[in-house]
């Protein structure tokens, strides 16, 4: 079986085959001898009258053999001959019987060649990777069905014309029932010939549509690798009239969104999840202050003796004397200067006005000018 | 004069530039095809898309919007023509059958890139649109720009194997509808 399946392609190897039967030698010695396997210096091949019979038997033949049709008519006719001619009756008998297993036949090759040619139509058309051998089998295809449709033709002829005389005078049930399936698949037969000319004519047509296409796209991407397709081709028009959309870039429409509609929840949701996809190369630092001195932290005393104005007044009305003088020699509990010693005068005479009697008289002292002023 | 109610929705697409096609994998696609190709859709959004200056166009399978009056600059088309001449030439060197309903993965393109060197000069010639890398980089920005353009589209994520789109007939009939003069033609070597 596998050397059948590799029939079309490279030889088989004896190794192989020997592998394949478990080393056994004997039964390939059994197959040559029996001459259904040649051998070739070191490859095998499956003779060729097995293969034919393979092929046939499993309907797996590429070939479209129309002649064998063209011969099973040729061969209905000679019998019908000799049926018409023949006395004896077992005899007439053997050439009727002859003849109905021929129309038998005829019917199931008819049908048989239209499959085959189907498939390889199809195959043809999807698996040959070459546009003009592509064409060309196609076109090879097609003369098969014609050939083929000529066959049907002349099998309709003979049954219904040609050999009428036959088919009226020799009628009996089986002949009759044959007659009828023959000429159902030939009418089948005929219905699937339509069909596969539409499509290799459409086949042939896409084929040729594309092998010209790729001419022109080879010819065109010429012309623009030379820098010459402007100048050499009319392409400027064809594309001034084009105003395709395809060409312009993609618009966006940046409608503003609706602000209410932003206040939504289920809105929130999506601009969470639209903010998680948005990646700004900026990283909101949170701006960290510089660390506090220590020196700032350390608890540090400074002293500041007050002057205590209460205390002044005390003195100063237990003293006789008047107020800028006293202030002049007062102790103060630190160094006061002069200055110093007229704000405190200033200060004693507005807090302290009710207890203090101020005259009319002034005096001088260093360039400042004061009134006299007593305790009551 | 009552429009179909999916108008909004082929307006979307068409308006984009992009194409909506009968062999496209998306069922939503496939029906909008359906509701324009029906006759009196069609001449019904032919007339309001022209009332506002665009017109629908019927390809091989496929409809897309034109303008009535020219947008765009010549030069702009141009360019754009030239990067899809060359994007056809390459898928076509790929596998001549390169065509509407072709379906292709990025990965067995870059297996025949690797051992076609002529292949491999073109992807480079592609470059210019991408200016990526490697060829892996190179050739998926240009199925990008297939997709972008709307001539492509992703069928099966799992596999990565895209789908080429009806439209692709539209760079076709372009490219054919340029002529080249007879004596031009004699002067190309085979």
């Amino acid at each position: 079986m596998e050397m059948f399946q590799k029939r079309n392609s490279l030889p088989y190897k004896h190794e192989h085959a020997l592998e394949l039967l478990d080393d056994n030698e004997d039964i390939i010695q059994l197959l040559i001898s029996k001459e259904v396997v040649n051998q070739n210096g070191s490859y095998l091949e499956i003779d060729e009258r097995f293969l034919d019979f393979f092929e046939l038997v499993l309907a797996a033949n590429e070939i479209i053999n129309t002649s064998y049709i063209n011969e099973n008519i040729e061969y209905v006719k000679q019998h019908i001959l000799y049926w018409f001619q023949e006395n004896e009756h077992t005899r007439k008998h053997t050439h009727l019987k002859k003849i109905k297993s021929i129309l038998k036949k005829i019917g199931r090759i008819t049908i048989r060649n239209i499959v085959d040619l189907k498939r390889n139509v199809e195959n043809t058309f999807k698996t040959e990777p070459n546009y003009k051998v592509k064409l060309s089998k196609l076109e090879n295809h097609k003369k098969k069905l014609i050939d083929i449709k000529k066959l049907i033709e002349q099998t309709e002829k003979l049954i219904t014309e040609e050999e009428r005389t036959f088919f009226v005078t020799a009628l009996d049930e089986e002949l009759r029932s044959i007659t009828t399936n023959l000429r159902l698949s030939l009418i089948e037969a005929r219905h699937n010939i339509i069909e596969i000319q539409k499509q290799i004519v459409e086949f042939i047509n896409q084929i040729k549509y594309q092998s010209e296409f790729i001419e022109k796209l080879r010819q065109v991407k010429y012309l623009k690798d030379q820098f010459e397709v402007r100048v050499k081709t009319n392409i400027d028009v064809v594309l001034a009239d084009a105003n395709v959309l395809a060409f312009e870039t993609k618009p966006s429409y940046p409608l503003k969104l609706s602000l209410d509609s932003l206040q939504l929840d289920d809105v929130y949701k999506s601009i969470l999840k639209i903010n998680k996809k948005v990646k700004t190369g900026v990283k909101p630092v949170m701006q960290v202050a510089d660390k506090i001195s220590e020196d700032y932290l350390e608890v540090k005393t400074e002293n500041e003796i007050h002057i205590n104005l209460d205390e002044v007044r005390n003195n100063f009305i237990a003293s006789g004397n008047h107020l800028f003088d006293f202030l002049q020699n007062y102790k103060f509990p630190r160094d006061v200067l002069y200055e110093e010693k007229v704000t405190v005068y200033c200060q004693m005479i507005s807090l302290y006005e009710n207890d203090l009697e101020i005259s009319e008289k002034y005096s001088h002292h260093n360039e400042v000018e004061y009134a006299i002023v007593y305790p009551k | 004069m009552s429009v179909p109610k999916q108008t909004a929705e082929i307006f979307e697409i068409l308006s984009k530039g992009q194409f909506i096609c009968s062999n496209s994998s998306n069922e939503r696609i496939r029906k909008l095809f359906d509701v324009i190709a029906d006759d009196e859709n069609f001449s019904s959004l032919y007339e309001y898309f022209s009332a506002i200056n665009f017109i629908l166009e019927e390809g091989d399978e496929f409809y897309y919007l034109s303008r009535i009056e020219q947008k765009v600059d010549l030069e702009r088309k141009i360019e754009t023509a030239f990067k899809w001449i060359e994007i056809v030439d390459f898928f076509k060197a790929y596998d001549s059958s390169f065509l509407s309903g072709f379906r292709f993965q990025p990965s067995d393109i870059l297996v025949k890139v690797n051992v076609d060197a002529v292949l491999k000069d073109k992807l480079d010639g592609l470059k210019r649109w991408g200016k990526k890398d490697t060829y892996k980089d190179n050739l998926d920005n240009i199925i990008k720009m297939l997709c972008a353009d709307g001539f492509a589209e992703l069928e099966n994520e799992t596999l990565n194997e895209y789908k080429v789109l009806s439209s692709f007939k539209y760079v076709e009939e372009l490219i054919n509808n340029i002529h080249i003069p007879e004596e031009v033609q004699d002067e190309i070597p085979e």
